[in-house]
């Protein structure tokens, strides 16, 4: 079977500054693929590149088989592209720009009703309205019904849920797993950690470089220390003393609680305890934690700046 | 059908837009009714002090020539020069003419006239054509008194001279400006909006979705350019219609010949947009780059001041200003019914810079960096 997307050795950089760093990775068809990493890591670069808006300075992308350096015809007529800003035509009705996008690809809204029909079902209601005056989530509707209204077979979703509120972020998940069941193989970016989790298969990136792919499960599995979370008061001094004390890998806050990393079989529950409690501080509590793909990512980052 | 429907998109946001349906309507009607007297060049109110020394009949006949030509806003007549120096220093005064005291024994004798004419500079063109006028008013002046008078002395030879104004018999500075005024209207219409309406797609991030569809560059590109043709040609529609309508002006050649320049100029203003919106990445930085080079145009094009009259290098200049050739065109078309024939020159200038920036512009559009 060959893969929906596959990036060899990609690079790219603007001037001095390097977007990409010898890339690679593939995804299977029919799967949501996440691309995690914070702002500035270079993920739109690489969606830019996929999409044919971008050449790569080396290596090689292909989507669907075709290259994106040579055949970017062919592949446009299969995909469907999402940007990180909404950039429909505000002057424009929802109805007109959804006619116009489906006019662009060759085809029309009537011969695809069915593919978008659950998601143009909630904004129909609104189909005379100006896009630009939609709110946002209703923007993102629409963004979403034009990116698929020509069937792509593969959909490029940049950023697509920063922004937007947790609710609608939820509903937005649900929509990505019914436009899968219909097999379009779904590529995703996000700045959330927490949504890392929803993907079939993730990959970390960082400055330009991928440090790590598989599925959430096999990332957080391969976490390699124990981890607690330790609260107590006052906060920042706790802090700085966990990251001073001799038997703490790492220590990251999280919210209320300080993420703890220690080495396993090294340092137990009651020491760690023991330890925050002789040096002062109030209202201790420490409690063993599993890791989440946040963990992974911070350990995974630390480790790749120590290596270089 | 692509081009159609993009085609209809762009002609829905242009009517949607605020602003712009109303500008096309309201830029030649402003460009017709109002610019042609506002940028005449015909001097009128100079306001004049008289320092008559002589109070003569004959002095007050000169005086009365004077003030009857029209030109002239009499603001005083006195007897003290330096009452009229100081209407001068505190601006009330333009000209001053001062009569001598012997001025109509000089007359009676047919001897030099002891006039004198001072003239305010601050505003350098009121300033000479004024004293131009002050001066042929004396002649005219001296011109009809001295026959009569020169009947008692041996009568010298006359020259009598007289000037016929061609393809502008009364010096109507209007007819002069409005085909000149039809051609700053299309060009800053055809060179201001294609720009910055592809700038504006740019700085939205729509051309990335467009650039992800598989239409064709130049069919997109197309589309942006032809709704602004539409509204040029009618614009010079429009300014053409007041002209007859409102001043009675027609054109003396062929209207087709207008169309067609102005489809070349349109060539060059349309290439040009195209280049500016590749160079540029938002409306600020194209808007300054376009209003620049209109700015130039304008003033080099010699529709506001001869060419011919212009230095050496200044004059070379002009050659690369496609507003010259097609407001040269378009004044020669209009008041003196020029042909093509007449206009090769005019015709092969636009196209030069035309194919130029056209071909420029696509070469340097880049698809994908």
């Amino acid at each position: 079977m060959i893969e929906a997307i596959k990036v060899e050795n990609v690079s790219k950089h603007y001037g001095a500054c390097v977007a990409l760093d010898h890339i690679s990775l593939g995804v299977q068809p029919g799967e949501i693929y996440g691309l995690i990493g914070p702002d500035g890591a270079g993920k739109t670069t690489l969606f830019r590149i996929l999409v044919t808006l971008l050449l790569p300075d080396n290596g090689k992308a292909l989507v669907e088989g075709l290259d994106v350096a040579r055949d970017y015809m062919a592949i446009r007529r299969n995909i469907g592209y999402m940007p990180g800003r909404f950039s429909l035509y505000q002057d424009l009705t929802v109805a007109e720009n959804l006619d116009f996008f489906a006019t662009m690809f060759g085809t029309s809204v009537a011969e695809n009703y069915q593919n978008i029909k659950e998601i143009y079902a909630q904004i129909e209601p609104f189909r005379d309205r100006r896009a630009g005056q939609l709110s946002g989530g209703m923007k993102q509707k629409l963004a979403l019904c034009c990116a698929l209204v020509h069937r792509p077979s593969v959909l490029f979703l940049d950023e697509p849920t920063t922004g937007v509120d947790a609710v609608s972020r939820k509903d937005f998940w649900n929509m990505l797993y019914r436009i899968r069941k219909a097999g379009v193989t779904i590529l995703v970016s996000t700045p959330y950690m927490d949504e890392a989790s929803l993907c079939d298969r993730i990959s970390l990136i960082q400055k330009g470089r991928i440090i790590k792919t598989g599925t959430p499960e096999e990332i957080v599995a391969q976490y390699p220390h124990r981890l607690f979370g330790v609260s107590g008061n006052p906060a920042y001094p706790l802090l700085k003393f966990l990251r001073r004390s001799p038997n703490v890998l790492r220590c990251f806050s999280f919210g209320s609680e300080h993420h703890v990393a220690v080495s396993p079989g090294q340092t137990g529950r009651e020491d760690l305890l023991k330890q925050i409690q002789d040096a002062g501080f109030r209202n201790v509590t420490v409690r063993e934690i599993n890791p989440n793909i946040e963990d992974c990512f911070m350990e995974l980052a630390k480790e790749e700046g120590q290596k270089s | 059908m692509v081009l159609l429907y993009l085609l209809e998109k762009e002609f829905k946001q242009f009517f949607r837009d605020p602003g712009l349906p109303k500008m096309a309507i309201a830029f030649p009607i402003l460009m017709m009714l109002v610019f042609p007297y506002a940028v005449s060049m015909e001097i009128r109110n100079i306001n004049l002090v008289v320092v008559d020394n002589n109070r003569s009949v004959a002095s007050s006949d000169l005086i009365q020539t004077c003030t009857s030509s029209g030109y002239f806003n009499l603001i005083n007549i006195c007897d003290d020069p330096t009452w009229a120096m100081q209407q001068m220093d505190k601006n009330r005064a333009d000209a001053i003419l001062t009569i001598e005291s012997d001025f109509d024994r000089c007359l009676e004798r047919g001897e030099e006239l002891p006039v004198g004419i001072k003239v305010n500079t601050i505003n350098g063109t009121k300033g000479s054509i004024g004293a131009g006028y002050l001066t042929s008013c004396v002649r005219r002046y001296y011109a009809e008194k001295s026959p009569r008078i020169q009947q008692n002395y041996t009568a010298g030879p006359q020259l009598d001279i007289s000037s016929k104004y061609y393809f502008n018999p009364y010096l109507d500075y209007k007819q002069f400006m409005v085909p000149a005024l039809i051609a700053i209207a299309i060009t800053m219409l055809t060179g201001f909006f294609p720009a910055l309406n592809i700038v504006s797609e740019k700085e939205r991030g729509t051309i990335e979705q467009i650039n992800v569809t598989p239409v064709n560059r130049g069919v997109f590109i197309l589309c942006k350019l032809i709704p602004y043709w539409a509204v040029a040609f009618f614009v010079l529609t429009a300014c053409l219609l007041i002209a007859r309508l409102v001043f009675d002006y027609s054109c003396v050649g062929s209207l087709g010949l207008m169309y067609l320049f102005t489809a070349c100029n349109i060539l060059v203003t349309s290439g040009m947009g195209l280049l500016i919106s590749n160079y540029s990445d938002n409306a600020q930085q194209s808007m300054f780059i376009t209003w620049f080079f209109m700015m130039v145009f304008m003033l080099v094009s010699g529709i506001f001041t001869p060419i011919a009259s212009m230095p050496g290098w200044a004059q070379a200049i002009t050659y690369l200003n496609p507003m010259r050739y097609y407001a040269d065109a378009m004044r020669a078309i209009y008041m003196k019914g020029s042909t093509l024939a007449d206009l090769w020159a005019d015709a092969a200038g636009l196209l030069a810079i035309g194919t130029t920036m056209v071909v420029w512009a696509i070469l340097s559009y880049k698809k994908t960096t």
